[in-house]
């Protein structure tokens, strides 16, 4: 994916794998990312928590490499100098105040001043009115932003987040993405995973796609769905008169299926560049008037599930 | 940094219900050795505070003491997923080991030793046992280290750990002990019992034992390096797994 120029990718797969006995939960997957934020999708089960925990040397590969930074991630504590990691578990101490976990954080990170550091941190993820709360008192989506504050602390290059939206409510949602775009925008490499299709859509420029513990597909996901020459793809279609268009669609070679029903006109074609270039033709010369072309399975959604079903 | 880590750590610890009921357990000896002495018992004070300090602290609130803080100083965190914090900071694998160990070792000796010493001299003070009770004391340190060490190992090994360690309490150290002699080589009991022996001097003769002291002094240390190295390295290899 996105190289890092001269000094290399920040993280980089190399044909890495983790089984337990014979079960494979990762298999020979290969990847290299650099700045920017990068989506990992797939079904529960599909590897994306083994993978990130491979990623924070959490997990020894059965084989290949995991690097970040150049350096294996196992066995090797220095390299969480450029590590921050938002667990998906909520896990964190309940007895702390919320500074005083970001500030454990900073202080283990060996910084100088730790509560600068952990100031700064929780007044990125807007948790100032509540630092000197317990944890324990916190709601879920508190808890998600300590975390991730406690992951920032040190200012690390590389941020691997697992499902960080959970329990977040919209507006927290949204504060996130700003705050993980600007980081992105500022050279950090960004890996997070998330079953909420619509926000790595909105944030993530790239995807990497697991099933059954395979790298499915990886790149921008609107190209992988343009790639994707031998999917159907469908449309519904709002016109003046969507009877006689649904007839004249029929007989066009890039289509292959018509469904008119419930007052919605479906179409469906092997071809999309071919399709969107025939529609207005065929509607200009039937005097048909187009009022809405919609692609009814753009979505990461459909992209996802066609990837898996493959 | 490691101060860090035993300053969450021990607030971690002290916090838990469990670490209530072992200082209430603890207060065990105290109490008994304080109807001992309400009940004006007239034998021979030394033997009395060897049998009652054996019995109560050595037996039962030592191990149990620092089964409960050993465990739970880096077991408990990793149970509940709050290791994985300290686990993705680029801090070496001993210096967590270490910072864990000497809460775990804190704790265990500052309560049993205590233990000891209140209870010992409620029973012997003024009757002639104050070195016998001092030497326990200071056993009971030595010992408290060890221990903390070997359950702290034990909680990297398995998650049963308290009942794993309740059996080598209990089946190990207690039945066989006294049935085998060979297993007193491995029995952090029998090294307290014999550091206690030789630090006693003359009254030292009350404490039954019979492993050599400085046996039990070369046993204890390497029990408590070999402890530590096995937590180091099964800290190093420590793997967190994901849920997907």
């Amino acid at each position: 994916m996105t190289p890092t120029g001269r000094a290399g990718p920040a993280v980089e797969l190399r044909n890495a794998s983790r089984w337990y006995g014979n079960v494979v939960a990762v298999n020979d997957i290969s990847f290299a990312l650099g700045p920017g934020v990068t989506g990992l999708l797939g079904p529960n089960g599909a590897g994306k928590s083994t993978l990130l925990h491979l990623v924070a040397g959490l997990l020894r590969p059965s084989a290949g490499a995991v690097l970040v930074g150049g350096r294996s991630t196992w066995r090797n504590p220095s390299v969480y100098r450029s590590i921050g990691l938002v667990p998906e578990r909520e896990a964190v101490h309940p007895y702390l105040s919320g500074y005083e976990f970001v500030r454990y954080n900073a202080r283990l990170q060996g910084l100088p001043d730790p509560a600068g550091a952990a100031a700064r941190a929780i007044a990125t993820v807007d948790l100032g009115e509540v630092q000197h709360r317990p944890i324990g008192t916190y709601s879920k989506g508190m808890r998600q932003r300590v975390k991730i504050a406690g992951a920032l602390v040190h200012d690390p290059p590389v941020l691997l987040l697992d499902e960080p939206f959970n329990g977040m409510d919209p507006r927290q949602r949204l504060h996130m993405i700003e705050l993980l775009r600007a980081m992105a925008v500022e050279g950090r490499t960004i890996l997070f995973s998330s079953h909420i299709l619509e926000e790595v859509e909105r944030l993530a420029q790239e995807v990497l796609v697991i099933y059954a513990g395979r790298l499915a597909a990886s790149g921008d996901f609107r190209e992988i769905r343009r790639l994707m020459t031998d999917r159907p793809h469908t449309f519904t279609v709002r016109s003046s008169d969507d009877r006689r268009l649904a007839a004249a669609l029929v007989a066009e070679g890039s289509v292959f299926g018509v469904e008119l029903a419930d007052g919605l006109l479906s179409v469906r074609s092997s071809d999309f560049a071919a399709f969107t270039r025939a529609l207005p033709r065929i509607a200009r010369d039937l005097g048909v008037t187009l009022f809405e072309l919609h692609p009814a399975d753009e979505s990461l959604e459909s992209v996802f599930a066609y990837l898996v079903r493959r | 940094m490691i101060r860090a880590i035993v300053g969450v750590t021990a607030r971690g610890v002290l916090g838990r219900r469990r670490s209530l009921v072992v200082v209430l357990f603890a207060a065990l000896p105290v109490l008994v050795a304080l109807v001992v002495r309400a009940g004006g018992s007239t034998g021979d004070a030394v033997s009395l505070s060897a049998d009652l300090l054996d019995a109560l602290v050595v037996r039962t609130v030592l191990p149990l003491v620092a089964l409960v803080f050993g465990t739970a100083v880096l077991g408990s965190e990793l149970d509940d997923g709050t290791a994985i914090h300290l686990l993705v900071k680029p801090v070496e694998r001993w210096r967590i080991v270490l910072a864990k160990l000497v809460v775990a070792a804190v704790l265990t000796v500052g309560l049993a030793a205590a233990v000891t010493l209140v209870a010992g001299l409620v029973v012997g003070a003024g009757r002639g046992a104050e070195r016998l009770v001092v030497a326990s004391t200071v056993a009971v340190a030595v010992g408290g280290v060890v221990y903390a060490a070997l359950f702290l190992a034990l909680s990297l090994v398995t998650s049963r750990a308290l009942i794993v360690g309740l059996g080598y309490v209990l089946v190990w150290e207690g039945a066989l002990g006294g049935l085998l002699e060979g297993t007193q080589a491995f029995s952090v009991r029998q090294y307290t019992l014999a550091i206690a022996r030789l630090l006693a001097g003359g009254d030292g003769q009350a404490i039954n034992v019979t492993l050599d002291p400085s046996t039990a002094i070369v046993l204890s240390a390497i029990v408590l390096a070999g402890a530590f190295g096995l937590a180091v390295r099964r800290l190093a290899t420590y793997e967190i797994h994901g849920t997907a």
